[in-house]
């Protein structure tokens, strides 16, 4: 028990005490899992949309498939994401592998499937003739789009949370595509794997801490940006 | 004639099954036409075809002014209000003046133009509330004051009063009929329902099948039937054949004025024989169901006394009441080419 009471203080001490390479570690996270959900959002929205919206041969596969990835196991994507980027690989004469950028490929990657299967149930459950009912208001068909979209925000910005709820808490992939390098692609969580399997167990709770703080402060914007212009029902 | 809105030749195919054939269809400015018809005969489809919306494979020409228009032109011409009021998250007087908004006017523009539209029709008190928490009948009107609010040369109403109750759905007709009175909008009212069509529209179009079987004045239309379909539409659901009545050519009457008596005792008119299958008592009278050679007939009447099922009866109507019908089932308009609605009242 005084093992956890005194990585608690230790852990508060430090993050008041405001030691750098904690909030190098911080900021780099952040930006890696934010441009990762920003990455699967621009790419999740739109395809969610097509697929609630349009009939095609395939529909339900498409659905399925994304359902599916939203339980992928974050280490068959960093197995995958590393095979590609490898030396060896498709795509190893980039040389991404154990970069930033490779992280945010694999994060994207994790997140994208929940986003369109998030955005996909968001629009369905709009009425089926919202579109039609906008359009018939004079709407062209990207502007009703638009009001649709503005329509489900609510669904729309869970998906964001889902998404980046997932990608900033994963640790499989980060670890796999990006190497846990200091200074360069350690994160919180490769971050606190390692100070736990050292035994520096402030340190890790330390990290726990800020991730903890991350996700509430992000869900807080989010949530504070949806509510924003809804009227409290009487 | 001038036409505001209308159609030639008309076509619409899903999965190579054509749903809707219209020849062609005008509808003057300040003048409303109602299309009746019964469940699945294509009256919606005829609505968003006329203004392209949806996914249907469209052929033929809608016609603005007289002159083909594309989707775009359709698009800046046209309100529609669909038979569920689809409201957007927010307040009401941001609901009204979502129509506005979407054409790109802005927001407070939108705001001054939309609130005397809420006003003519009733909801201008319920300005701040919820667009979620209003009653039917509420959010159709805030539906109809946010399509009348983009000032539409052509307003779409497909089935806007299905969903309320009688009571709501007379106020609501008479408010609207008052507000339509006074524009230069053409109207199309999409419809199963004859007493919306009597008291919108002066002109009236008996839509059966995806054809259009009959169109004309409404007060005509409703109370002369082309053929037994275009009959049971509207209300003359008796249909008797010659052998029946031992008169050439199809004959039809409204329950309400067929009577079921012991003894014939018309002097003039129609008398069927049959047996009573049913009475079934209803809140303003009695509906006596009675099996005859020509099938059942349903009579409705101030009372059933003394009648019991298996009693044989005679059917009689009045020689005014009944009305003549076209034998071919498949008879096209009635009226002569092109139809046209023109404002007449």
């Amino acid at each position: 028990m005084d093992v956890l009471v005194d990585g608690f203080v230790q852990a508060v001490r430090l993050l008041l005490g405001g030691d750098p390479a904690t909030w190098a570690i911080t900021a780099l996270t952040l930006r890696i899992s934010l441009t990762a959900t920003l990455i699967a959002a621009l790419v999740g929205v739109p395809v969610g949309a097509a697929v609630a919206l349009t009939a095609f041969r395939g529909r339900r596969v498409v659905l399925a498939a994304a359902n599916t990835g939203m339980g992928m196991p974050p280490v068959v994507v960093g197995l995958f994401v590393t095979v590609l980027l490898w030396r060896s690989g498709p795509l190893g004469a980039f040389g991404l592998l154990y970069t930033p950028t490779a992280m945010i490929i694999a994060q994207a990657a994790i997140a994208t499937p929940i986003v369109v299967a998030l955005v996909a149930t968001a629009v369905q459950q709009v009425d089926p003739d919202f579109m039609v009912q906008m359009q018939g208001l004079g709407a062209g068909r990207l502007r009703a789009l638009a009001a649709l979209l503005a329509e489900a925000r609510l669904p729309l910005l869970a998906a964001a949370m889902a998404a980046f709820g997932a990608v900033v808490s994963e640790v499989g992939a980060a670890q796999m595509v990006g190497g846990n390098l200091a200074g360069q692609t350690r994160v919180l969580t490769t971050a606190a794997v390692l100070a736990t399997s050292r035994g520096e167990f402030a340190l890790a709770i330390a990290f726990g801490l800020i991730l903890l703080v991350i996700a509430f402060a992000v869900n807080l914007v989010l949530t504070l940006a949806g509510q924003h212009r809804s009227v409290p029902a009487r | 004639m001038t036409s505001r809105i209308g159609c030639q030749d008309l076509r619409v195919t899903v999965r190579g099954r054509e749903l809707l054939h219209v020849d062609r269809l005008d509808v003057a400015p300040g003048a409303a036409l109602a299309v009746l018809g019964p469940n699945g005969a294509g009256k919606s489809t005829l609505l968003r075809a006329l203004a392209r919306l949806g996914r249907y494979g469209v052929t033929g020409d809608v016609l603005l002014d007289g002159h083909p228009a594309d989707p775009r032109e359709l698009r800046r011409a046209v309100a529609a209000v669909l038979q569920r009021p689809i409201l957007r998250r927010g307040t009401v007087r941001a609901n009204a003046a979502a129509g506005l908004r979407l054409r790109g006017v802005g927001r407070a523009e939108s705001a001054r133009r939309s609130a005397p539209w809420l006003d003519a029709l009733g909801v201008g008190h319920l300005g701040d509330r919820d667009a979620r928490t209003l009653s039917g009948g509420e959010a159709q009107r805030v539906a109809l004051a946010r399509a009348l609010a983009v000032s539409p040369r052509v307003l779409l109403l497909d089935e806007p009063f299905a969903g309320l109750d009688a009571t709501t759905r007379t106020d609501l007709l008479a408010d609207l009929r008052a507000v339509l009175d006074g524009l230069d909008t053409a109207t199309v009212l999409v419809t199963h329902d004859r007493h919306e069509a009597r008291a919108l529209a002066a002109e009236t179009a008996l839509l059966v099948a995806g054809r259009i079987r009959q169109l004309g004045p409404t007060a005509h239309v409703l109370d002369h039937p082309a053929d037994a379909a275009c009959a049971r539409l509207v209300g003359y659901s008796n249909v008797l054949p010659p052998a029946v009545t031992g008169r050439p050519g199809l004959l039809a009457a409204r329950p309400e004025t067929c009577r079921v008596s012991t003894d014939r005792y018309l002097v003039s008119g129609l008398a069927v024989r049959g047996t009573v299958r049913r009475i079934v008592p209803l809140g303003g009278g009695t509906r006596v169901d009675v099996d005859t050679p020509a099938g059942t007939l349903a009579c409705l009447g101030p009372g059933g006394d003394g009648l019991e099922p298996g009693r044989a009866v005679v059917v009689t109507v009045a020689e005014t009441d009944v009305r003549a019908l076209e034998t071919d089932d498949l008879a096209p308009a009635t009226r002569g080419d092109p139809a046209s609605v023109g404002r007449s009242g």
